[in-house]
């Protein structure tokens, strides 16, 4: 009687057999491989530059909406009377109280820190420019209160007030801009990633070329697809793995180069920009996408030549 | 154990391989398959591992039947047959052991058992002092014990060699015939294709001679046959 043909073929010592192998071929086929992992380091780090940024303006979203501010910019020849007037009725609402009164002289200071580079600039001036103004705290749950726009109008026609800013459009917009980076990002990352698993399929397709008289020797012995297959898949996810560590080891070199050479002193116009480097599980979510884009090059051509012996 | 019915083989219409043989190799025979060249003898032994399929007719190999064979459950059955091809076929980028240690990666033998078993059966082929070479350092004679070593390593039901001995000096042609010989002794039904008619005239084995694709004669054996014993590499 014959033996079931139909055993398992799960034997133990072929996934180190398969790790080996697809260390070994990489090595052999360095050149080729380099291509692939190129391709998937670049497209990872286009796509992890977009993630970086989106990821440091969400955070700077995050961090402003909970205390954003109203400012009230008073006239400059705002008289003390006037300027009472406007605190009384800050006061006077409970969603506006919690304030704080910036001086002319303390605006000025406060340029002159934000923006180092223009401070001799405004020293040159005759007189200081800015005005006075209330910083007022409120929550996003008050700023989107039905009451809210009201209480603005009134604030705006009062005597002495040249202006009412609030931040939380300019935080929508912001918002509408993160998206935009992360769409852009994900656009350019994903068509990159799509290239690299071509190219890593076209690698893993020369590969195979090159090991075409093994792979029939092997299949004339008795290995099986799976363990003809295996090194092949391995090795374009060995060397998405390759290139998504690639990939966050340069954007974290660029992002502390970046961080060194545009963010001097406390600049607000980058400095919300390098908060800090990605999360460890967006590191590790670059890094599974790059062996995922891999893993699909290779399954791509390892699919396309079954075929063609079947 | 291998069995031809009215089996034809065509490559296309004007050439045919294999024209209506039948045949049958019992359990533990040494039958050697002889013709000139062109004859058919590869096409047979490539019917038998199944790397191509008959035009006509039916095979079966150890009770299995080779058309109606599902692609997935090949790979089991040619670990259940040790062939030895014409070119050798060995991998050249992998040293004598990595060779045989590949085989025996195939049939899920644990790695601290390769390097005993490759031993083992290289010392069975007396070249076990060549371990660490790569194929291309051998000689045509030891890349064939290589390549007879790997068939043999998995105590094969059946044995099949193309042309074991061709291209060489008769004496390494005798060492070569004395390793099937051994291994059939220890109970490997072996079929052997050879236009060598000295070798085959001086075993005195039994003999299907093909001619242009048909089998012309049956010459029975004149010595008996052995009984199958244990493996003597462990793995049967």
């Amino acid at each position: 009687m014959p033996r079931d043909l139909r055993e398992p073929d799960t034997p133990s010592n072929t996934v180190s057999y398969f790790v080996r192998e697809a260390f070994r071929r990489i090595w052999v086929t360095k050149r080729t491989s380099f291509v692939a992992v190129a391709m998937i380091a670049m497209s990872l780090f286009i796509l992890g530059g977009f993630v970086l940024v989106a990821d440091n303006m969400e955070r700077a979203v995050e961090r402003w909406q909970g205390k954003s501010h109203v400012n009230v910019f008073l006239d400059i020849e705002a008289a003390p009377d006037q300027i009472r007037a406007v605190d009384g009725f800050l006061a006077s609402h409970p969603d506006l109280h919690t304030r704080h009164f910036v001086t002319r002289a303390q605006a000025l200071e406060r340029f002159k820190t934000y923006f180092v580079n223009l401070s001799q600039v405004v020293d040159q001036l005759d007189e200081n420019p800015f005005p006075a103004s209330f910083e007022v705290e409120v929550t996003p749950r008050i700023i989107q209160s039905p009451g809210f726009p009201a209480e603005m109008k009134a604030l705006r026609s009062m005597s002495g007030v040249e202006q009412v800013q609030f931040d939380w459009e300019w935080l929508n917009r912001l918002r509408r801009l993160i998206d935009i980076v992360n769409a852009v990002g994900l656009t350019a990352g994903g068509i990159l990633a799509v290239a690299a698993a071509f190219t890593i399929a076209n690698v893993i397709r020369l590969t195979m070329l090159t090991y075409r008289e093994e792979i029939e020797i092997m299949r004339l012995v008795g290995a099986t697809e799976r363990i003809i297959r295996g090194p092949f898949l391995i090795e374009g996810i060995l060397q998405g793995a390759i290139g998504g560590f690639v990939a966050v080891g340069l954007l974290f070199g660029t992002f502390v180069l970046a961080q060194r050479l545009l963010a001097p002193s406390n600049s607000l116009l980058w400095s919300f920009l390098f908060i800090g480097f990605l999360p460890w599980q967006k590191i590790a979510a670059l890094i599974a996408g790059g062996m995922l884009a891999g893993w699909i090059g290779s399954w791509l051509s390892v699919r396309e030549r079954v075929t063609e012996e079947a | 154990m291998i069995h031809f019915y009215h089996v034809t083989k065509k490559f296309d219409l004007y050439s045919t391989a294999l024209q209506d043989v039948t045949f049958h190799v019992e359990k533990g025979e040494f039958v050697f398959l002889t013709g000139a060249s062109g004859a058919g003898k590869s096409t047979l032994l490539k019917l038998i591992l199944r790397q191509i399929r008959p035009t006509e007719g039916q095979i079966v190999v150890n009770g299995r039947n080779l058309n109606a064979m599902k692609r997935n459950h090949l790979p089991f059955f040619r670990r259940e047959i040790g062939m030895v091809f014409q070119d050798f076929k060995l991998i050249e980028r992998m040293t004598v052991f990595e060779n045989l240690s590949f085989i025996l990666t195939v049939l899920n033998v644990a790695p601290r058992e390769h390097k005993k078993k490759a031993y083992q059966v290289l010392r069975a082929v007396n070249l076990h002092h060549k371990l660490n070479a790569y194929p291309p350092q051998l000689s045509g004679g030891e890349q064939q014990r290589v390549a007879i070593a790997r068939a043999l390593i998995n105590d094969p039901l059946v044995l099949i060699a193309d042309e074991p001995t061709g291209n060489l000096d008769p004496d390494l042609a005798q060492e070569i015939m004395q390793i099937f010989g051994d291994a059939h002794l220890r109970g490997s039904t072996v079929l052997l294709a050879t236009h060598d008619r000295d070798l085959i005239q001086v075993s005195g084995r039994r003999t299907l001679v093909l001619d242009q694709g048909r089998l012309i004669e049956e010459k029975p054996a004149v010595v008996e046959r052995p009984a199958r014993t244990d493996g003597v590499f462990g793995l049967s």
